[in-house]
């Protein structure tokens, strides 16, 4: 009797969810290969024939630069958040229970705030004439302000800032997990601190860094509108480029051939992650 | 010295996270218009914000949108994540890892190839496309915050219920969707957030029938420094504020 | 649960119907910062029409977007500027404009009117025009100096400089310097313009079209390309922000009033653009945002002051080697913006 009942419940939740992923997942993610093969038609956007040229033109010199300073950008960024947050997560879990759940909830506060507002509050503070530079200014440690508005600098201070807590919170994670049984008993057996850090540490975080290296290196490519905001309207990042490939100069397959490049760059990313995963897996089991 | 040091550090770290949101607050209140300097206290932006017509209207279509998007992708992602807790199914893993997929794109990726799928069905743009849009980022974060939950509970309770010879539907509403209430809601208010600071996606999905608050603020930004910009800031900081207390009185209370 | 899956029925029910109840509503594309609010709130006023004013910040950015939509009528008005005007009545994007439901046609610049872009104006009304000049801060940059977009390329400028987000515009300059026109179609003179422009990049901060004269207000930019409206409107802010018809000719536009095929609600863009054009209507819009209205009735009702703004209506000296845009097909458009690509990003 309940395995009749039980069947249309389970079977239609599953046709539910798999239908979904299926429509608004799957079958566009294909539309846009499709559309990276195609030829760019000013009148339709797309038309036959197939052919490679959107990809040869992503290794054509210049358009590569512009990945390669994407990519650099993110690389900086990821850096800056994973130097700010490791010893920021590695300190809060060092805390008592009740504080850290405080500090993770002012951490994420300002997750929960939208972000173009804090882009622009970012403004407030960089600009020309704004608040850094009057208080620089105030105090007599500059004479001039300080151009720091509509720089590659202030793009990846706008980065930092928005993506600190993606790279935070999966190392606290971590850490916290991690703190007291582990590096409890290699102190026991008597390995030193830097000897702990580096051989025990280091490796057991490192699924850590990558889930935090992964949340903050893929979006600091995409994220169009703070190279808007902070950059000058300059194409610093992959997503200015896709972002004007479909909304100002209509080449669809060049713009489909650039967010194949980030859906690989992620695919690459996540197999990284799985396999410091797996190793660490059978290093607990030996 | 070094049992300060990290409390030192973390003071610093929440310093500089903080002081942006500082500054916006409190400029919101100032009377000047030229943005940098004070020119005393004054609710004038505040005003002029509800003055604006087209704003108050964004500010409604969003809210409608974030309640619309936040419930269906409860809904879905709920039933999935029991799904995946409860039965054994071909495609499991592929599931599971889909979700994660659909997790980690970048959204650009997710925004134009939804706009390519939207154009193909010639789905006009405007309030269904984005809830369509929105749903989807939004599900693999509610699935997450209940699976969460579910893992956390104990295995006997639905076999006593079943033993007792309650079916999956009637064991599932009695005793399943009270104990994972609160992820519900935690998801829920997730997913709320998460479609109403939708800034990439939106971009690509929407249409002029329907205008939300993250668009209307990405051109009034573009065009400059606007007081009125610090103002709506301020309130959505209150309001995202509130939420996020909620979902951590809900989730705690329920420990 | 069930009343959770019932309040999201409603909610998608609710928000579903609620679009066939609306008032009625015109949806204005419109350029950021050009149509003062209070012509809206007027225009509502006198016809119950609700205005939703979507922005762009160029022709590109609005006719991708237009293509995109497609058919679905989303928009009911635009301002392409002229070349564009041209470019989408030749590619049937555009609604006929019905002239027996327009008021006021017949006051329109004779010299505005029946251009080659749009004869006998079938297809779109001109709502203002306006120049591209050379800005600067009087107080940051000695005047006298700057007659010239040439001298943008000083070295002295260098991270000061800043220039429109506009593909054509910046090209232009480039040719103009180089002594082609700023409408070349010469992929030869594109690429010596663009080569020419990357020697300014370093020297600029910011593009900016969404309220070019922001920049110079807030102290980022002291020099740089501006619209004639933005530098009357940043004068009434920064006195001393000036605004300079360069030797090599400053650039004309005409921004027209174009229908979009299978515009919802072509009734009400009539009304608009006739709205507009009342003599008071296109004076007041004029007096406000700085461009020169095309209206000769409006003119006679402008303030002295703003009537001899040479900023707002440019004599015939300041037109000196000015060109106006014209429409360069879209193989050369291809050529432009890969150039156009390549410069932003600083390459």
């Amino acid at each position: 009797m309940h395995r009749v009942l039980q069947q249309p419940f389970k079977t239609a939740v599953l046709v539910l969810v798999w239908g979904w992923l299926l429509l608004l997942v799957l079958t566009p993610n294909l539309l846009v290969v499709g559309a990276s093969v195609m030829t760019r038609d000013p009148g339709t956007f797309l038309s036959l024939p197939l052919n490679l040229d959107s990809y040869r033109q992503l290794f054509d010199p210049l358009y590569l630069d512009v990945f390669l300073n994407s990519l650099y950008m993110a690389a900086v960024t990821t850096i800056f958040c994973l130097l700010i947050g490791y010893p920021f997560a590695w300190a809060l879990s060092g805390l008592g229970k009740q504080r850290q759940t405080l500090l993770i909830f002012l951490m994420i506060v300002p997750f929960w705030t939208n972000s173009l507002v804090r882009t622009y509050a970012l403004k407030l503070l960089l600009a020309t004439n704004g608040l850094i530079n009057n208080a620089l200014m105030g105090m007599g440690l500059i004479d001039e302000p300080l151009k720091m508005l509509y720089t590659e600098g202030a793009v990846i201070v706008g980065l930092v800032y928005l993506l600190l807590p993606f790279m935070i919170l999966p190392l606290y994670s971590v850490f916290d997990d991690l703190r007291q049984e582990l590096l409890m008993a290699s102190h026991d057996l008597g390995a030193g601190k830097l000897s702990t850090f580096l051989h025990v540490t280091i490796p057991l975080t490192l699924p850590g860094v990558l889930a935090g290296v992964m949340l903050v290196l893929l979006p600091a490519m995409g994220l169009f509108f703070v190279a808007d905001i902070l950059g000058g309207s300059r194409n610093l990042l992959v997503g200015n480029v896709i972002k004007n490939q479909f909304l100002d100069a209509r080449d669809w397959p060049f713009g489909a051939a650039a967010s194949i490049l980030l859906t690989v760059a992620m695919a690459v990313l996540l197999l990284a992650h799985r396999l410091s995963q797996r190793r660490l897996g059978e290093e607990a089991q030996t | 010295m070094s049992r300060w040091l990290p409390k030192i550090y973390l003071t610093l770290v929440y310093v500089l996270l903080y002081l942006p949101i500082l500054v916006l607050v409190v400029f919101s209140f100032n009377g000047s218009r030229t943005g940098y300097r004070w020119g005393g206290l004054s609710l004038e932006w505040y005003e002029s914000l509800f003055n604006n017509h087209a704003m108050v209207q964004a500010m409604w279509n969003s809210l409608w949108l974030a309640l619309a998007a936040a419930t269906v992708s409860t809904i879905i992602g709920a039933l999935t994540a029991l799904a995946l807790h409860r039965y054994r199914f071909r495609g499991k893993r592929m599931l599971r890892g889909m979700l994660f997929v659909v997790m980690m794109s970048p959204e650009i990726v997710l925004a134009i190839s939804l706009l390519a799928l939207f154009l193909l069905v010639g789905l006009q743009l405007g309030f269904v496309s984005l809830l369509l849009a929105h749903v989807t980022f939004c599900l693999p974060f509610v699935v997450i915050t209940v699976m969460a939950r579910l893992s956390g509970f104990d295995e006997s309770l639905p076999e006593a219920a079943r033993d007792l010879g309650a079916n999956d539907f009637t064991m599932t509403r009695t005793v399943l969707i009270p104990v994972i209430m609160p992820a519900l809601l935690a998801g829920w208010l997730l997913g709320f957030t998460l479609s109403l600071d939708d800034v990439v996606v939106s971009t690509f999905v929407s249409g002029p029938s329907y205008e939300i608050l993250p668009l209307r603020i990405y051109s009034m930004v573009r065009v400059g420094l606007k007081p009125e910009v610090n103002a709506l800031g301020t309130l959505l900081l209150l309001f995202s504020l509130t939420m996020l207390m909620l979902s951590q009185w809900i989730l705690t209370r329920s420990k | 649960m069930k009343k959770l899956a019932l309040a999201g029925l409603v909610v998608v029910t609710l928000t579903g119907c609620s679009s066939e109840e609306e008032p009625k509503v015109l949806n204005l594309y419109n350029w950021s910062e050009y149509m003062p609010q209070e012509v809206l709130d007027r225009f509502e006023e006198e016809t119950g029409i609700q205005v939703v004013y979507t922005t762009y910040d160029s022709n590109e950015a609005m006719y991708a977007r237009l293509k995109l939509l497609d058919e679905s009528g989303d928009y009911d008005l635009a301002l392409p500027s002229t070349y564009y005007v041209n470019k989408m009545r030749k590619e049937g994007l555009l609604e006929k404009i019905d002239r027996d439901k327009i008021e006021g046609f017949e006051k329109l610049d004779p010299e505005l009117i029946n251009l080659e872009i749009d004869p006998d104006n079938a297809y779109s009304v001109p709502y203002l025009w306006g120049t591209t000049g050379l800005a600067y801060d009087a107080e940051d940059i000695e005047g006298g100096e700057v007659t010239a977009w040439e001298d943008l390329w000083s070295k002295e400028y260098e991270g000061r400089v800043m220039l429109t987000n506009d593909m054509r515009e910046v090209f232009h300059i480039g040719l103009r310097v180089l002594g082609y026109s700023g409408n070349s179609t010469d992929p030869d003179e594109i690429r010596e313009a663009y080569e020419k422009l990357t020697e300014l990049m370093p020297s600029v901060r910011t593009f900016n079209s969404d309220a070019p004269r922001m920049p110079y207000l807030e102290g980022e930019t002291d020099i740089g390309m501006i619209w004639n409206g933005e530098a009357v409107m940043g004068k009434e802010d920064m006195p001393s922000l000036e605004y300079v018809y360069p030797e090599e000719g400053t650039i004309v536009w005409l921004d027209s009033f174009v229908i979009p095929k299978n515009a919802g609600n072509p009734d009400a863009a009539h009304q608009f653009i006739s709205f507009v054009m009342q003599p008071e209507i296109s004076a007041l819009i004029s007096e406000d945002i700085g461009y020169a209205t095309p209206n000769l009735a409006a003119r006679e009702l402008l303030s002295e002051e703003v009537a001899n703004d040479r900023t707002s209506y440019p004599t015939p000296e300041d037109l000196t080697n000015a060109e106006f845009q014209e429409d360069v097909g879209d193989e050369a458009m291809q050529v432009y913006t890969r150039y156009w690509e390549m410069l932003k990003s600083g390459q």
